[in-house]
Order: structure tokens, then sequence, then C-alpha cells
């Protein structure tokens, strides 16, 4: 399936690539103009003079040995460029799904269970920052935590680990915004719906303690619709990185994504591309694995 | 040298900078670094600019450099954009150097001239690389046959048209013998094409020289610790620098590419970015306002144009192209797109250029009219070229916003006058094709540009467009007069003569107007107020820039 997805991915990318506007070479001397013979040497260095399909060939036997090729501007491997972005990204993509997690299921839960005045401001400041998008939050955070009071670093990597966390936290904060609120709101309401169904009314009655009462009986079934979520969610946050990552001019894998398609950097899409798509199936394959955990009706393999 | 459009956002911005004030645009360029700060340092020739800040005097440990997106690639052939340009003149040197004022000096080695037809390079004592390697003969015959091979695909190879042979010809001495006579040369070597690298390690590295994972060796004031995309281009103080006159008081510099504008701009703020050249900035406005920022304009090589890319056309008739220009709101540009930061033209090249023969250059540009508008005149020289509802079609693109706001100055322009104008618009990505590519310049008499040669000299950038051979002459435009001039100005060797021939070659060409000058850009500087003494000047491209970069008093 994973192959299948690769293939039919690397092609359809490849295809939109070559079709969009721009050139290659063109980005190399930004656009000032090349002398005629520099830019012969080079579509032929690159396999530009050739046809569509024969570029695309060029490419995937390449890649099918392992080679995914050379990025035309940087003249470099594109799996040592890969490699080099890969944890900025991962780190990135595992801060925010933490947040979403922690914060997003815990406040769920919280105002699943305890309905009051937390529940309700719970709902508003959810419903509010569910529409924020991750460059709006960017923004913002940058605005506020950043340049007016100086509390994290309006932009790049940082040097330690204790000073990559802190260059990750705005750009975390920003990615998992919008996904933490809707991951607390479904946690909420689901954890609320299993509260009021016939088998908990009954265990109440029967005077089950309540710790008791809410891990077997609420949260074990409410765990379903909430994996679900948070693991659309988090996958989701993949994509949304490159947004993030340039806003905060992170060496991110997304944000490179962006640059290598504006320029035209096929072999660079191409293996970002096929990260990309990698790490997405794989997530959607674990929270099929963790429903078949939570849910023994669910047999791996079976059809759900 | 077709200035890409995005840098045209780039130079708007940085224009952004300067004051208000600056739009006065009469004769004096009054752009002045304003509040900006351009009370210290050089005066340059066009008044009101400065060439560079105050030289630093505390040493400083690590700064971060915001160029418009990441450094591609550290080998100078390859060297032919902003990025590029900055990291290549950040640490390497040229045998020749260009002062931030534009003039020629001896950078690695003196040259002298026997003959026309002869340079002879004479490289300094004690020049080396910074493994401790002298430089030698080798090394240089080695570079420059580099730039000048095709099969490498170098950027610059047409530079060397007129070289018929370089020899190592003494211990310390190569000999350039040329088939014509070429005094423009010795600009190009005092720029990107003359940055002189070491033969063996240049061998040793063959393809990766210059790329993340290869290495680089140079002789500047810093050397390269580490290229890595994304991360940057870090660069750190030479100590064994061969000037030992010059002592680099920043430890490490990193040139980090900043593509939004809206991240360099809080980087600025916040300090986590110290300097830029702002080129692609809309928010030099806020920048300026900054405590922890300072603000310098100086002159620039810039020039942003129309191309007149069909003379078959409308615009084949010199009087409609007159009259086109003459209608064009120049001030509405300046003040809309450059924010005030851009000068009033009186010739095709940027008065930032003139280099050398300052005086001859400075009287015939004062004798020039400024382009103000005149839309009545205009019209009267439409009538009489019988071109009124005539259509030009201009390539443009709505994705770039300056190069949308100045096409809309020109179908202002060309409406005032009787012209009807249709647009042919394309996305920001193929806006470049204009430029290399025939079939987009098919049916369309025009587009915009900000353009600049690779030295400070009207001629760099106006020989491209009015020689017969030249890359961006798109319609055959043949003058012979200007040919003449320019042609004898390539082989005059005294300064002022030069000058005098260029300057009438600029006067014809202001009036053929092949190109239609729009405004001058100034160069500008964003820097921390805690560090000074870079260069201001639109020489940064080309020569190390930051040797007297260091801590404020």
């Amino acid at each position: 399936m994973l192959v299948a997805s690769l293939l039919i991915a690397s092609f359809v990318i490849f295809a939109a690539v070559y079709l969009a506007p721009g050139n290659p070479i063109a980005a190399l001397s930004g656009g000032r103009s090349l002398p005629p013979s520099s830019i012969a040497v080079l579509e032929h260095r690159y396999h530009l003079d050739q046809p569509f399909l024969a570029q695309y060939w060029y490419w995937l036997s390449d890649a099918l040995h392992g080679n995914l090729g050379l990025s035309i501007t940087l003249r470099e491997n594109v799996s040592t460029l890969i490699a080099q972005r890969v944890w900025t990204t991962a780190g990135l993509v595992l801060y925010a799904s933490l947040l979403i997690c922690v914060i997003g299921i815990g406040l769920g839960l919280l105002s699943g269970l305890r309905p009051g005045r937390l529940d309700t401001s719970t709902l508003v400041v959810t419903a509010v920052s569910a529409a924020i998008p991750a460059f709006v939050a960017a923004i913002v955070l940058i605005l506020v935590f950043a340049v007016q009071l100086g509390w994290f670093p309006a932009l790049g990597n940082g040097t330690s680990l204790v000073d990559n966390i802190r260059h990750l936290t705005l750009p975390a904060v920003a990615l998992a915004i919008s996904s933490l609120a809707i991951v607390a709101r479904v946690t909420r309401a689901s954890v609320r719906e299993e509260g009021e169904r016939e088998h908990v009314q009954t265990a109440v009655s029967r005077g089950i303690p309540g710790r008791q009462l809410i891990q077997r009986h609420i949260l074990r079934n409410a765990a379903i619709p909430i994996t679900t979520v948070t693991g659309i969610t988090i996958a989701s946050l993949i994509a949304v990185a490159a947004v993030v990552e340039t806003a905060f001019s992170l060496n991110g894998l997304g944000a490179y994504l962006v640059q290598a398609a504006e320029s035209k950097d096929l072999a660079v899409v191409q293996g970002i591309s096929l990260v990309l798509v990698t790490a997405f199936v794989v997530v959607n394959v674990v929270v099929d694995v963790l429903y078949a955990a939570l849910d023994p009706r669910v047999t791996l393999g079976g059809n759900r | 040298m077709a200035r890409r459009p995005h840098r045209w956002a780039a130079v708007a911005a940085v224009t952004t900078l300067a004051l208000a004030a600056a739009a006065c645009g009469r004769s004096a360029p009054s752009t002045g670094g304003g509040g900006g700060g351009s009370s210290a340092g050089n005066v340059s020739p066009t008044k009101g600019l400065v060439t560079t800040s105050p030289a630093g005097t505390k040493p400083v440990s690590s700064i971060t450099w915001a160029v418009y997106r990441d450094v591609n690639s550290l080998d100078p052939i390859y060297a032919f954009d902003y990025p590029e340009n900055t990291a290549v003149s950040l640490m390497c040197e040229s045998l020749l150097r260009q002062a931030p004022d534009g003039s020629l000096q001896p950078g690695l080695a003196t040259l002298a001239n026997p003959n026309p037809k002869t340079f002879v390079f004479t490289i300094k004592p004690g020049a080396k690389f910074w493994d401790g390697h002298p430089v030698t003969p080798a090394d240089v015959v080695y570079g420059l046959k580099r730039g000048m091979d095709t099969k490498l695909g170098g950027f610059y190879g047409q530079v060397f048209t007129r070289v018929s042979s370089i020899t190592a010809t003494g211990s310390d001495q190569v000999t350039i013998k040329l088939k014509q006579p070429d005094y423009w040369l010795e600009g190009e070597l005092a720029s990107i094409p003359g940055v002189v690298i070491e033969k063996s390690v240049v061998q040793q590295q063959g393809k990766n020289y210059g790329t993340p994972s290869g290495k680089i060796m140079c002789t500047g004031a810093y050397e390269l610790k580490s290229f890595a995309p994304g991360a940057g281009v870090v660069a750190t103080a030479n100590p064994d620098y061969w000037q030992g006159s010059t002592k680099a008081l920043v430890q490490q510099i990193t040139l980090k590419g900043v593509p939004d504008t809206s991240t360099l701009t809080s980087g600025l703020l916040t300090g986590g970015i110290q300097g830029n050249y702002a080129v692609g900035i809309a928010t030099l406005d806020q920048l300026e306002k900054s405590t922890n920022i300072k603000v310098y304009q100086g002159p620039g090589w810039l020039t942003d144009a129309f191309i007149v890319s069909s003379l078959k056309g409308a615009l084949g008739d010199v009087r409609v192209r007159r009259a086109l220009s003459m209608a064009l709101d120049r001030q509405g540009i300046i003040d809309s797109v450059y924010r005030g930061a851009a000068l009033m033209p009186r010739w095709l090249s940027n008065p930032g250029t003139f280099g050398y023969g300052k005086s001859v250059f400075d009287a015939a540009y004062a004798k020039a009219p400024v382009m103000t508008q005149n839309i009545a005149a205009a019209k009267k020289l439409v009538q009489q070229a019988g071109a009124t509802g005539k259509t030009i079609t201009i390539g443009t693109s709505s994705q770039l916003s300056d190069i949308a706001a100045v096409t809309g100055a020109y179908q202002a322009a060309a409406q005032a006058i009787g012209l009807n104008v249709k647009l042919k618009s394309v996305s920001a990505q193929n806006f470049i094709n204009f430029f290399i590519d025939p079939k987009a310049r098919v049916g369309v008499d025009g587009f915009l540009t900000v353009n600049y040669g690779d030295y400070a000299d009207p001629a760099a950038m106006l020989s491209t467009l009015v020689l017969p051979e030249g890359s961006q002459n798109y319609d055959q435009f043949h003058d012979p007069a200007i040919i003449a001039a320019m042609e004898q100005a390539r082989s005059t060797a005294d300064p002022d003569k030069r000058a005098a021939l260029v300057a009438k070659a600029e006067q014809l060409t202001a009036q053929q107007l092949p190109w239609i000058p729009n405004v001058q850009p100034t160069s500008v500087l964003a820097i921390s107020k805690k560090l000074t003494g870079a260069t201001v000047s639109f020489a940064y491209m080309f020569a190390p820039w930051a040797n007297s970069l260091g801590g404020t008093g």
C-alpha cells in the first residue's frame, strides 16, 4: 500500500512541478540573463533538455537505487539535504502533537467531566482558537511574545537542546493551536456522550466509585473518536508545518519544500514529498493499530 | 543582467527606508539617509548618500546577517544573485578591488598596463589563502581560465571575450594579452569574475567546490566555517589575514536566508538578525522608526527601467518612446513604490555608478535634463508620429506588486497621450521568461526590470543593451553613434576621456531610449545600532563589505 501510494504520488508531483510555471535555471541566476552557452550546458547536465517521461524515468530509476538525485540549485545530494532538515520538522510536529495530546485532550476531559465555569470558558476559548489558521497564529505570537515581550526568539533553530526547545516553542504553539482546540472540543463532546449512556448511568446507580467509572466506562469508550480526531490532526500538521516553518524561518522540510517548488528544483520536491507521504501513511497506520488496542472488536487486517 | 522581478520588490522595500523627503528628486539627489544616520561616514558624489558606515571599534562575538533567500553556491563562477554575491564578497577577494565609492583599487594584485593590449598583474607580497599557502600566479591563471571555460556553465564567460591569453610570467606575475584593448575588463576583475581561489583545492574538490558538502579556499578577512543549506553560511574572522592592518572585529557572521518579509522585520526588531542589505522589504518605515535598527542609504548601481523589447510596433518610432518617457509619473513611482528612496533619472544609468572620471561624469550629468513629466509636449509628439490610437503591449505580472505598480504608471502615461495599452500578464515565476525566452517576447513591446552591471561604470549595464552582441539587446537596437562611443570608451586608457565617451553614449541613449529609465534606486543598509562599519553602497555585492564591521564605541 505504501509503495503504491509513493509511486502514484511521485508521478503526480513530478508532473505537477514539471507543468508549473518557472524555470530551474532562472532560479540559479536570480533571473539575470545568463549567456546562452551556460544555459545549454546546465540544461544538458540536469536532463532538462529531455522530454517529460524521460526525465521522470531518470529520476525514478535513480530513486529505486536509493539515489534521490541532485538538487539543481545547490548541486548537492537530495538525501543529504533532507537529512539535515528532517529533525527540525520532526521536532516541531512532535512538540505540537505533544501539546495537542496533553493540553487538548486534558482540557477536553476536564471540561467534559466537570461541567461549570471551566467548561464554559473552555468552550468559548476553543471556539475562537479553532478558527485561527497557523499563519495568523504565527504572526500574533511573534508580535506579542517575541517583539513586545521578548520572551521567545522570533526566528531560527537554536544551538543546544534547551535552546532548540525554546526556539521551537512559539512555532509549536502556532502549529498546534487550532488542532488543539478541535481535539479539546471533540474530547469534551465524546466524554459527555459516554457519560450519559445507559450503562454508565446504571453503573452510577450501582455505586461504582468515580475513578473506576471514568476509567473503565467513560474513557475507554470515548477513546475511539478522540484517537481518530487526534490522529487526523497530527497527520495534517505535517503539511501545515511548511507555513509555520516559513513564518519562523525554521530550517525544516516544509519550508524547504516551498522554496524548492518555487525554484522548480524537481529532485528536492520529489524527495521531500516522498518523506511527507511516508510520514502521513505511517501516522495513519499507527492510528489503526491503536484502534485495535482500544477496541477488541477491531481486528488488524480485517475490515473495520 | 536582467534583474529578477522579485528583486524589484526588494529594492523597493529597501528604498522605503528613505525619508519621504527624499522624494524631491531634483538635480541634487536629496535621498539622504535622513533619519537613517547618513550624518557620519564618507559623503559620496551622489550628495546626501553615504558609501560606508563609520568603522566599528569593539569586538563582537557573533552576528546573523539576512539575505533574501538561502545561499546556493560559494563558487564565484556561479555567483550571480544577491545571496551568492553577498557571501562570496564577504570572504573572497579579487585581483583588483572596488572601493565603496566605486573607484578601482589594487586588490590581491596591482595592475600595470605596459601597452593597451597587455595587463600585467603583480601579486602583492604576503598575499595568502586561509590555509597559509601563498597566492601564486598559477592560482590566478587557473581561476580566470576556469571562469572562461564554457563547459563549466559559469555565468561570466562573456566577460573575457577580448582576452587572447592568460599566462604566468614571473614568480608573482600574471599577464593577460588582449585581442583588442579592453578597459572594461579591469572593472570585471575588481568584481566577482576576478575572485582568486586556490588551484589545488579546486582540483581536489572537483564538482564539489563551493557546494555545501565541498569546501572553498579564498584569501579574505573572513573564512568559511560551515555551509549548511537552511542553517546558513557561517564565516569566522581569519586570524592570519594577509593584510595585517585589517583585523576583523566580528568573530562570526552567519548569513541566513530569510525569504519572508515579516520574519525579516521581526528578526531585525528583536535582535535575532543584526543586519541586512534590505532587499525585498515592505516594512522599512517600521525599521527606520525602531530604536534597535539604523538605516543607511548609499549610492546604488541599480536602474529601474522599461525595456523596449520590440522596435517593430509603435515604440519603434523614437518619438513615441520619448513621448511615453515624458508622460511617465516618475515622482509617483518614487513615492509609492520606493517610498522616496530613489532618484529622478537624467540618464539610463544610476549616478551611483560613476566610479571613475567623476568630475567629467558629474559635469555631464548635471547638464542633462531631469526626466520630469510633461504630458502636453508628449501628446504633441505622439500626434507628430501619427501614433495616436495605436496599441502597445506590456509584459507584466500582476503577482509582482511593484512590477504591477510601475506597469500601472505606464498604462496611465500611455492613455494620457492617446496610446492604448494591452497587458500580457504572466505568473511571477514566468516573468523571467521575458528576459530569456524569445517566444515569451513575441507580441510584447516592452517589459520592466531592475538592472545592474558588475562594477561601478555606467558602461557596465549600458553595454548589454546598446551593443549589437549585448545580452539584453533584444531587438537589434543599433545606433552607430552610441556604438562608436562605447567601443571607443572600451579601448580608452585615460579615465576622464573614457568617462567623456561613456557620458556621450549615455546622453545619446537618453535621447534614443532603447530602454526608458524609470527611477534610480539607492542602496539601503539596515543594521543593528550596536554594529557599524559595513559598506553601504552597492559595492557590497562585489567587494568585502564587513572588513570594518564591529561594535559601536
